[in-house]
């Protein structure tokens, strides 16, 4: 690995971990190798959002031309957002891409993608069926994405109604996860989540 | 790209600090409106790949890119560095703007330059100095001169061949100028600036000469004597054009009138000193030549100039 990439995530880790943002639980980073190309971030959701409350792991990848080049950052943590694919966990942020910018940081950039989370912009999605929902249904998104937030994330809100039809498909023999996203992708009307899962 | 912040001794101000290296600026560069400074390597490899500046994306190309002002210059000239060279022992702390001076003469530099100490004469890497042998590099040096030397000979051989091309190819444009003549006046005065500047070459080439008994000068040489001064301009480069005039001109019988007679040239015996002699080379006899000779009274001079041919004192 470049000897500058490798002297910068350095820096860039120790930030981290001095900023108040760790101090106070917002965010979160540690090493995946000795080599500093790979770390896992963790971001808290933010608060009055269908995610407070739920922890976000976070896949980073440093490439060797960093900081040239911004880091591949993706959720591990399955997450219902219109920037977010519900599928891969890549994200749709300007700074991810071409407005990357070498003075950005990685405590800067998690902080962007918590806020992400609080400001979805749902003109430029990653996720078509999450953003069509957040557009149409906005109650229907929140309580989507606080029931994502609470199986898969560790959020607070359990959503009763939905566990129920998960559950019902479950013991149709459906994947649990398959039926989660079926339903949420048909505004969790039953019979239409059925119909597509069987066809 | 920057220094290693952990070289410094103490803390270094955050404003120091290459954003995108993160290392403490070197050789720093700044952006024209905002400012922000970045170590030249770092902010011209950025700006190779997107031309904004890196801390606030305005756009900046890497000619607008200007030094940073003095007093950055002078706070980072002051910081204070371990040696690069400290990891093969060297204990030096050292202002950052005497580092590199350092570095040139610093003992521990695994790369200083040291001269072979067993009679070679190579200057080696004290690094490789362990492993140096003097037969094998010098071996090796020879290899390379000789290869140099094969370049250089066929070089000089095809350089040979075009030089001979253009001087028959010039001949022939000169011919081609003297058939041009006849009719075209333009031609005509070129033609005749060309003869004068090889007349003018010609007389550069040739050295001075020193006549120290002007009476041993032969007024009226024979043709045999004719011939052999002739032979040795011909020899010396004389351009065809004048030495039929000029061999004429050995003779009293058309030398000028200050010239001419045993009397006039008794008269103007003090004048002699005046002309700019050339040698015609490995003969007693010398040139004098109507270019080198503008300062000397008309009387005196005949063009294209005089051949003197001499019994004996020509130095």
């Amino acid at each position: 690995m470049a000897n500058i990439a490798a002297k910068r995530i350095k820096r860039e880790f120790k930030e981290v971990m001095k900023s108040e943002e760790v101090a106070g639980g917002a965010i979160k980073l540690e090493l995946v190798n000795d080599s500093w190309t790979e770390l896992k971030g963790q971001i808290a959701g933010p608060p009055d959002t269908p995610y407070e409350g739920g922890t976000f792991l976070l896949e980073i990848k440093v490439p060797e031309t960093y900081p040239f080049n911004p880091p591949k950052i993706r959720f591990m943590t399955k997450i219902w957002h219109p920037n977010v694919s519900s599928v891969t966990g890549a994200i749709c942020l300007d700074i991810l891409k071409d407005q990357w910018a070498a003075a950005l940081t990685l405590r800067t950039v998690l902080l962007s993608i918590q806020a992400l989370l609080s400001a979805a912009e749902p003109n430029d999605p990653q996720d078509a069926v999450v953003a069509k929902q957040y557009r149409e249904s906005p109650q229907l998104f929140n309580l989507t994405a606080k029931h994502w937030t609470n199986v898969y994330a560790g959020g607070p809100s359990s959503i009763f109604d939905f566990n129920q039809k998960v559950q019902l498909l479950i013991d149709m023999g459906i994947d649990e996860h398959q039926a989660r996203v079926a339903l949420s992708t048909y505004d969790w009307e039953l019979e239409r989540a059925t119909e597509q899962l069987f066809s | 790209m920057g220094f290693d912040i952990k070289r410094f001794q103490g803390d270094v101000d955050e404003e120091l600090i290459c954003p995108i290296c993160s290392g403490v600026l070197e050789d720093p560069l700044q952006a024209p409106a905002c400012e922000h400074a970045f170590c030249r390597a770092c902010i011209t490899e950025w700006i190779s790949r997107q031309p904004t500046c890196p801390v606030d994306r305005q756009a900046v190309t890497s000619s607008q890119l200007r030094p940073v002002p003095r007093i950055l210059r002078n706070l980072l000239s002051r910081l204070c560095t371990s040696c690069d060279n400290a990891p093969h022992g060297c204990n030096a702390v050292l202002k950052l703007d005497s580092l590199a001076s350092h570095l040139v003469e610093c003992e521990y530099n695994p790369k200083r330059l040291m001269p072979c100490e067993a009679g070679c004469g190579l200057v080696i890497p004290k690094d490789e100095l362990a492993e140096h042998n003097c037969v094998r590099e010098l071996r090796a040096l020879i290899a390379t001169q000789q290869g140099k030397l094969t370049d250089y000979q066929q070089e000089l051989t095809e350089q040979r061949l075009i030089i001979n091309e253009h001087k028959r190819e010039l001949a022939l444009l000169k011919e081609f100028m003297r058939a041009m003549r006849v009719s075209n006046p333009t031609m005509r005065a070129l033609a005749d600036q060309m003869e004068r500047e090889e007349v003018v070459r010609w007389a550069n080439s040739l050295s001075r000469a020193r006549v120290t008994r002007w009476g041993g000068m032969i007024s009226t040489p024979d043709d045999v004597l004719q011939m052999m001064i002739k032979r040795s301009l011909s020899e010396s480069g004389c351009p065809p054009h004048i030495i039929d005039d000029l061999m004429e001109n050995c003779h009293e019988r058309r030398w000028p009138p200050g010239l001419s007679s045993l009397e006039t040239r008794q008269n103007n015996r003090r004048l002699y000193e005046k002309y700019v002699c050339k040698r015609v080379p490995g003969k007693q006899a010398v040139l004098v030549l109507q270019c080198d000779n503008t300062h000397v009274d008309e009387h005196m001079m005949v063009e294209p100039g005089l051949v003197m041919i001499f019994a004996h004192g020509i130095e």
